[in-house]
């Protein structure tokens, strides 16, 4: 068995403690991810994959259970270091991108790195390397309001890679895409995957793209109600 | 990392020009009015220092006086000495001085008044002139600030070879000579103590100003003009056999501090008269009444250019104000900076340095408008004294600088605007929560 890049035992999320409206919306989740592995969470809206995926990502903070990632208590970690374990180990590719607006392409994949403790030298040379990997280095120079919507998401792709992180988390990366650009995404993660053997975690409302994964876990209402192997394997 | 964030804080100023124009708006007018403000004060303040100065600020008054007794006894039988030779300052002990402080003494302007009287034509009754006569030291016309239009000025040679020289003033030739050359010509002068000749050598544009208020109830022709003669010339007139000066002003140099020359001249005479036992020299100097006046602006400045500061914090509140605005409108982009690592001190960094930048884009457009604005006034106040007070504009030494001082304290309260304005705001952004952010919409 390979190293456990996230260990998950019994996470419980509620909102508005000890308040009337308490909610719970994770009940107890358990999960492991091996180092390697390119998985899915789906679940309809409101199941609690967003929750789930805050809190995997280091966004959110669990009420209750144990999560380590790399073997790491992350809920003991302060806010400071909680910042960095982002930076360093997390990948985060979203919905709407989330580029820069005022930055261009390269600008926008060096962010990581002006937040990283260490100096990285050749910073744009690196930055560049991951827009020649995701094949955006002709717009390098480009601003966002430049590109379309497939060309955005490489280049978010490539901020997620400049850190070398332990997982890349993908939040429904292919919703805001038609679906042949959404492909093309697709793809560029199963290279990542194939090629550099990259942790990935894809959060998805559609089976058709959870079923490209390896493995499949799905969640409704707060609970994992099935969690198997994916058409690839 | 702060390079970063200035660029970062240009490029969103820069995105929204006009609301940060509109934002800055109250820094430039608080800026651009301290150092409206300060320029004024300063530039009155030179104004006078350099005026006064050209009146006499910059003039020594010194004089010979006898020793006082020192006891009770001695004042019973003591009685003012008579003046000897020696008592008198002698030109030596003048060109002593002026070489000694050579960058504080530069001249000598001793005059001594021998009387009025009328230059008359012995041809023809209607063609006289009005004078008083003058003995003075060549430095005169110049510490009088008298230009010569014609001929020379008065001499040393002429002063020490006592000759009958004079130089009159240029509207008394005009009564006088008419349009006919006065260089060269001898004139008769008719005192109460008697006629004396003296042969004109230089003409002075004369300025009414500097000889007080016009009498008009007398005919412009018969308008007395001073007419200057050698000062020992007019010491022998005179009958009085003394070469030295027994009251004289001393010209300071323009730049020099008149009250450490004033002390400076005390101590050469000291010890130059410290072996007279019977006189003794004293000297003053007017400057130390404007001591009084420099404190009385500089407070205007200083009061006046507090309440143009109050502006600042308006100004400041208005920069806090659209900080608080972008920061809601980027709350997305910090999230997602969060999110890709930065911490919370990063983003309350980020936010605090643009808001410096802002408030310092604004100082300096203000420190640019402060100084031309500053220096159009002092055109126009220049424009209207040489236009509303042209007999007395040769006196008027118009000095406009923006106050150095002023700039940089403007720029570093600018500065500590931002920094004070800034915190809240982009504390505010950095206590968010990164789910809060990253899903705001």
């Amino acid at each position: 068995m390979s190293e456990a890049v996230i260990r998950m035992e019994n996470i419980i999320k509620r909102y508005y403690i000890g308040k009337p409206n308490e909610l719970e919306i994770l009940h107890g989740i358990s999960l492991c991810v091996q180092k390697g592995e390119f998985m899915s969470i789906v679940g309809e809206s409101g199941s609690g994959k967003s929750t789930l995926m805050n809190i995997i990502g280091v966004l959110d903070r669990q009420t209750e259970g144990e999560y380590y990632l790399e073997g790491q208590d992350v809920n003991g970690m302060t806010d400071e270091v909680r910042s960095a374990v982002r930076n360093r180990r997390i990948g985060f590719v979203f919905q709407n991108f989330n580029l820069l607006p005022r930055a261009n392409a390269i600008k926008n994949v060096m962010v990581p790195l002006m937040y990283g403790r260490e100096k990285v030298r050749d910073q744009k040379e690196r930055a560049m390397e991951m827009l020649k990997m995701v094949g955006m280095e002709e717009r390098a120079g480009h601003r966002p309001n430049e590109l379309s919507g497939g060309q955005k998401q490489r280049v978010a792709i490539a901020r997620a890679m400049i850190n070398d992180p332990a997982i890349i988390l993908a939040d429904e990366p292919t919703g805001a895409l038609d679906s042949r650009t959404g492909h093309l995404v697709m793809d560029l993660f199963h290279k990542l995957h194939e090629e550099q053997g990259k942790t990935i975690v894809l959060i998805t409302h559609s089976q058709e793209l959870a079923s490209e994964t390896q493995r499949i876990v799905t969640l409704l209402d707060g609970d994992i109600v099935a969690d198997k192997g994916g058409a690839r394997e | 990392m702060i390079l970063e964030n200035i660029k970062e804080a240009f490029a969103s100023i820069l995105s929204n020009k006009m609301r940060s124009l509109l934002t800055m708006l109250g820094i430039i007018i608080g800026v651009s009015s301290v150092i409206i403000i300060t320029t004024i004060g300063g530039s009155i303040q030179s104004t006078l220092t350099a005026t006064l100065n050209s009146m006499g600020g910059n003039m020594i008054s010194v004089y010979v006086q006898a020793r006082y007794p020192e006891t009770e006894e001695d004042w019973a039988t003591w009685t003012y000495p008579d003046m000897r030779e020696e008592d008198y300052v002698s030109q030596e002990m003048i060109d002593g001085l002026i070489a000694a402080y050579p960058d504080e003494i530069t001249g000598i302007a001793a005059q001594n008044y021998l009387g009025s009287g009328q230059v008359k034509d012995e041809a023809d009754a209607d063609i006289y002139a009005n004078v008083s006569i003058n003995g003075i030291t060549p430095e005169y016309l110049s510490y009088m600030k008298l230009k010569i239009r014609r001929g020379r000025n008065l001499t040393a040679e002429d002063n020490a070879g006592r000759k009958r020289v004079c130089v009159i003033a240029d509207t008394m030739v005009k009564n006088y000579f008419g349009d006919s050359n006065p260089i060269g010509e001898q004139i008769s002068v008719a005192t109460e103590t008697g006629v004396f000749d003296f042969v004109v050598v230089g003409v002075y544009e004369y300025n009414q100003a500097l000889f007080g208020r016009v009498d008009v109830t007398v005919a412009e022709k018969d308008r007395s003009t001073e007419m200057m003669i050698p000062l020992q010339t007019c010491f022998k007139l005179q009958g009085k056999d003394q070469s030295g000066y027994e009251y004289f002003n001393l010209m300071v140099a323009p730049l020099a501090d008149v009250e450490k020359a004033t002390a400076d001249v005390i101590t050469y005479f000291e010890e130059v008269y410290s072996r007279n036992d019977k006189f003794n020299i004293y000297a003053y100097n007017m400057a130390s009444d404007m001591g009084m006046i420099n404190t009385v602006i500089n407070v205007i400045t200083i009061a006046v250019s507090g309440i143009a500061a109050i502006s600042l914090i308006v100004g400041g509140v208005g920069v806090m104000n659209i900080m608080l605005v972008s920061i809601t409108e980027r709350t997305r982009e910090i999230g997602v900076r969060m999110a890709l690592g930065a911490k919370r001190g990063t983003i309350r960094m980020q936010f605090v340095i643009e808001a410096i930048v802002l408030c310092l884009i604004g100082g300096m457009i203000g420190v640019t408008i402060g100084i031309a604005v500053g220096a159009l006034l002092g055109q126009i106040a220049g424009f209207v004294i040489q236009n509303m007070y042209a007999d007395y504009s040769s006196y008027i030494i118009m000095d406009v600088h923006p106050s150095g001082q002023a700039i940089i304290l403007s720029m570093f309260f600018s500065m500590l605007t931002g920094i004070f304005f800034g915190y809240y705001p982009a504390n505010k952004a950095a206590k968010m929560e990164v789910i809060d952010a990253l899903r705001y919409e």
